[in-house]
């Protein structure tokens, strides 16, 4: 490894210095290159880095061992559903695939817009490629809805993958995405960009153990009249980051951001998302709903940006609302609006406390014990931001149930 | 036979702790349905929470039993599983709840406690059907989340639903006339008259002699500073509304 390799992260961790022999031995790349210096400016972001105060992946990935834990389900797995599946030994598509999709494997890297403002996502970038394509475009052409499902799954020491989506005028697609972790370090990036009048269905289910870190990054871009429909479930790892990075960039495109996550002991969950309203009168509305037990971390950062003269007509709403369950919780949030634009409708609220007392005691005066009463509002209290997963709400829902059942 | 002896209580905290009971004593045997009324701050809903056990509320002495079994000792929901209810004065809003998913998970809950096989799902739809048609129940509102966006008689109503289906052995009535309307009492009185039966007790909490008028008791009882000042038959609300709390009060000193 040269020189200016070694020294591209300053005073290196030596989970960083494996990262930088990890990325030396892949193919030279202009483009690739350039991804990683994009991460190398943070390095392994944390606490010193802005927007990574409450999630310190520096700290907490300390060594790239390769995992020897048992897989984790795959609640949304289902017949029928075209399943791409990703790990550390390669990627895997079916022979066939739902007709309006078509799969480009590029060896090379394609370039990534904003790379600095997401270090693991240029990482995931970076390191994609070797067994796995440099880039796996995904071409969806406008027609019936298209549906595809990807796995994300160890067992290995880094599980880095890359998918772009194109969604042609009009195209419609329904992708859902478990991420399972399983390695010590998953990372993944997945770009959307919505042509005029595209619809995007995107359901997020993440998981991972209490030795794992995790980050998947998703760029969306938005044309005139497109939709996109996002619900994430996630229950966090040792650090997991779920970032959402979306732009407005023609008129009247429309955004709905729900999120859920369920931290027990000793794992953090982390929803961030980043709004750029670039044109006139386009829409976002953000729900997030946490609960954390004692030793679990809740981390919420949400910031809509609204310029001055492109922003205009905004409408736009950001809520997120935590409990705490037991004492020994922590939730950190950081909601932002920076709206530089004056005719715009903007929103945002944010709470975190205990259960009601009240609504306990109603639930127990009727024979409903306390564990099951807690479970069932808590239930109650998240599966709004579970509302737009469609055909998949269910499956969501079962899982925040088990675990609810399970923690009380 | 729900038994009170002595009971005194407190509510709040260390140095704020203030004595509420003071030295209650009562008997409703079972089958009779007894009313308590009393001035505002006579410690009425007091009384309520302390049997159902909601926390803030420290007994510090004295005892309730229910067909003999202490139910002091007890958590909220094991007092529920022994058959006592409590029908709100504020019923609480449960978003996210529906109202059937809720009273079935009580009602299989309850049967669970004691030891009781769960009722099937065609029987459950079947027994709600027939009380909300007798509550003038709109089906509809019992898909809608517990008591969330309901009025005031409409949550009432819903209280007397819950009382209906789940068959408790004894029944506290906390100001359940509060914030009805005429209709809405006569049909809420009708619920609760079809539940009075040889095995099972009732105790109507009110401020006023009006539900009286529906819901005939075999006693009243008059509560004040924390004790039952004076009982008597269902004359005594009548006077009670004649010439108030003060002037009975007084000859009762």
């Amino acid at each position: 490894m040269s020189t200016a390799l070694k020294d591209l992260i300053r005073n290196p961790t030596i989970a960083e210095l494996e990262i930088v022999a990890r990325f030396a031995a892949l193919k030279a790349d202009a483009r690739r290159e350039r991804l990683f210096e994009a991460f190398a400016q943070t390095g392994l972001p944390g606490r010193r880095i802005e927007g990574w105060r409450w999630t310190d992946f520096k700290a907490a990935v300390t060594s790239l061992d390769v995992l020897k834990a048992s897989p984790a389900r795959d609640p949304l797995a289902r017949e029928g559903v075209a399943t791409l599946r990703f790990t550390p030994a390669g990627y895997t598509a079916p022979a066939t695939l739902p007709s309006g999709l078509k799969l480009l494997a590029k060896d090379d890297v394609q370039a990534m817009g904003g790379a600095e403002e997401a270090p693991l996502g240029a990482l995931a970038a970076a390191l994609s490629g070797g067994k796995t394509p440099g880039t796996l475009l995904v071409d969806v052409s406008a027609g019936a809805p298209v549906h595809l499902h990807m796995v994300f799954e160890g067992p290995g020491a880094i599980n880095a993958a890359r998918i772009v989506f194109l969604l042609r005028p009009g195209a419609e697609l329904h992708v859902s995405e478990s991420h399972l972790g399983g390695a010590a370090l998953s990372i993944a990036l997945v770009e959307f960009t919505l042509n005029k009048g595209a619809r995007l269905h995107r359901t997020v289910y993440q998981i991972g153990g209490a030795s794992e870190a995790q980050a998947v990054t998703a760029l969306i871009e938005q044309d005139a009249g497109a939709e996109s429909v996002l619900t994430t479930l996630a229950f966090g790892a040792k650090v997991a980051r779920l970032e959402t990075r979306l732009v407005h960039r023609e008129t009247g495109s429309k955004a709905t951001i729900n999120a859920a996550y369920l931290a027990g002991a000793g794992l953090q969950a982390d929803i961030t998302t980043h709004v750029r309203h670039g044109a006139p009168s386009c829409v976002t509305r953000q729900l997030t709903k946490g609960a954390v037990l004692d030793g679990g971390r809740g981390v919420f950062q949400g910031k809509f940006h609204v310029p001055r003269t492109s922003g205009q007509q905004t409408d736009a709403s950001m809520q997120h609302n935590a409990l705490l369950l037991e004492e020994g919780a922590e939730v950190f949030a950081k909601p932002e609006l920076e709206i530089l634009a004056d005719d715009v409708q903007c929103a945002h609220g944010n709470t975190s406390g205990a259960l009601d007392a009240a609504q306990l005691f109603y639930l127990r005066q009727r024979g409903i014990p306390l564990t099951q009463a807690r479970a069932m509002l808590t239930e109650a209290f998240i599966a709004q931001a579970l509302e737009g997963a469609g055909d998949l709400e269910d499956a969501l829902r079962a899982e925040a149930q088990a675990w609810l059942n399970h923690a009380a | 036979m729900l038994k009170i002896e002595n009971l005194t209580a407190t509510v709040g905290e260390g140095e704020d702790a203030k004595t509420i009971l003071n030295g209650l004593s009562l008997a409703v045997p079972t089958g009779e349905v007894h009313a308590i009324m009393g001035p505002n701050g006579a410690g009425k809903s007091t009384l309520s929470y302390v049997l159902t056990g909601r926390e803030g509320y420290a007994v510090t002495g004295g005892s309730a039993t229910l067909n003999g079994a202490d139910i002091l000792a007890l958590e909220p929901e094991a007092r529920a599983a022994a058959g006592l209810f409590l029908s709100f004065q504020y019923p609480v809003e449960i978003p996210g709840v529906p109202v059937m998913t809720f009273v079935r998970t009580a009602m299989n809950a309850q049967r669970k406690a004691r030891g009781e096989t769960e009722i099937s799902a065609p029987d459950f739809i079947k027994k709600s059907r027939e009380i909300a048609k007798v509550l003038s129940l709109d089906p509809e509102m019992l898909k809608r989340p517990v008591n969330v966006g309901f009025s005031g008689g409409e949550k009432k109503r819903l209280e007397i639903y819950q009382m209906m289906m789940l068959e408790p052995r004894f029944m506290v009535l906390d100001e359940t006339d509060s914030g009805l309307d005429i209709d809405a009492l006569r049909t809420v009185a009708e619920g609760v008259n079809a539940l009075r039966a040889p095995d099972r007790g009732m105790l109507v909490i009110t401020h006023y002699q009006r539900l009286l008028d529906y819901i005939k008791p075999d006693k009243v009882h008059v509560l004040a500073k924390g004790r039952i000042v004076k009982t008597g038959g269902p004359e005594l609300a009548h006077r009670l509304e004649a010439e108030g709390y003060d002037g009975v009060l007084a000859e009762a000193v």
